[in-house]
C-alpha cells in the first residue's frame, strides 16, 4: 500500500468502517511507516479528544425527572 | 393506543438514551434552554409516533432523527440552505504543528482545554457538527449516521471529513492565540 492510499483510507479506519481486510491492510502498512502511523495517531487522538470534551455534558438531573413525569 | 405500562416500558427506554438527545440538542442549538426545549418536544413526538417505531432497532438513532428534524424545522426553516464549510485545503493541524516543530504533535491537542473544543465544534456549520456529533461524539457507525441524517453514505465521509479538517484548523488557530504553539514555530534554524 501506498501511503496516498493509507491517507484516503484513514478516516474510515479510525472510524472502524474498513472490512477486516483492508484494516489490516492499513495496520501493516503504518507498522511499516512511521510517518503515516503520525498521522494516524494524531486522527486517532482528535476523535477521543473531541469525544471526550463533548461527553461532559449529561442531561441535568431535574430535567430527567421532569421528563419522567411528562412521559408516563 | 398503547397499552399505560407499554407505554410506560416504551418512554423509559427512550429515557436511558437521554444524554445523547441532550448532549446533540445542546450542540445543535448551543442553548441549555431551548436544548432542553427541543428534547422534550422530541420525546413527545417520540411516544405519540411510538407505532412508528420498529421494537430491536435503533431506538438511539430513531430518537435522535426525531430530534435533529425538529432542530431543522424550529430553528432553521425547513429549507437546509447549505451552510456549507469554505474549503480549508489541506491545512490540517497536525501538518501545522509538525512545520513548526511541536513534537509530538498529538501532545499539543491535550493543552487545548475541553471547552475550547467544544467550542471549535460550535464554529462549525450544523450539517457538519451533527455528522461530528453522530459519529465522533455518539459513536454511530456511517451507515445509522446516513440513516439518521437521511443522507448517502457518501455525504456523511464528505462532511466528517471536511469537518475535522476545520477542526482542526480552529484549534490550530486557538494554540497560536493562546500561545500553546508559536506561530513561526521554533527559533529559525538558518539553512546551511
Ligand atoms: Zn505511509
Ligand atoms: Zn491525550
Amino acid at each position: 500500500m501506498r501511503c496516498e492510499e493509507c491517507a484516503g483510507k484513514l478516516d474510515r479506519f479510525v472510524d472502524r468502517e474498513l472490512t477486516n481486510t483492508e484494516a489490516l491492510e492499513v495496520q501493516l502498512h503504518l507498522e511499516g511507516c512511521p510517518e503515516c502511523m503520525e498521522h494516524y495517531e494524531f486522527q486517532e487522538h482528535l476523535k477521543l479528544v473531541v469525544k471526550n470534551s463533548c461527553d461532559c455534558d449529561t442531561a441535568p438531573k431535574a430535567f430527567r425527572e421532569k421528563l419522567r413525569q411528562i412521559l408516563r | 393506543m398503547a397499552e399505560p405500562a407499554a407505554k410506560t416500558a416504551f418512554a423509559e427506554e427512550a429515557l436511558t438514551h437521554l444524554d445523547t438527545l441532550y448532549r446533540g440538542a445542546l450542540r445543535l442549538t448551543r442553548d441549555p434552554d431551548q436544548a432542553q426545549d427541543l428534547v422534550q418536544e422530541a420525546y413527545l413526538r417520540a411516544l405519540r409516533y411510538q407505532h412508528s417505531y420498529q421494537p430491536g432497532t435503533n431506538m438511539k438513532a430513531w430518537l435522535f432523527a426525531i430530534m435533529r428534524n425538529l432542530f431543522w424545522d424550529r430553528f432553521k426553516g425547513s429549507h437546509k440552505e447549505d451552510v456549507s464549510l469554505d474549503d480549508v485545503g489541506d491545512f490540517v493541524l497536525f501538518e501545522k504543528l509538525r512545520d513548526e516543530g511541536a513534537k509530538p504533535e498529538a501532545d499539543v491537542l491535550d493543552k487545548i482545554a475541553a471547552t475550547e473544543v467544544v467550542a471549535a465544534v460550535d464554529k462549525l456549520p450544523p450539517l457538519h457538527r451533527e455528522v461530528v456529533l453522530l459519529v465522533d461524539v455518539e459513536g454511530f457507525s456511517y451507515k445509522d449516521a446516513a440513516e439518521t441524517l437521511g443522507v448517502p453514505i457518501g455525504t456523511v465521509m464528505s462532511r466528517l471529513h471536511r469537518a475535522r479538517q476545520q477542526l482542526q484548523k480552529s484549534l490550530y488557530d486557538y494554540a497560536v492565540e493562546s500561545g500553546i504553539v508559536h506561530s513561526g514555530g521554533m527559533e529559525q534554524v538558518p539553512q546551511p
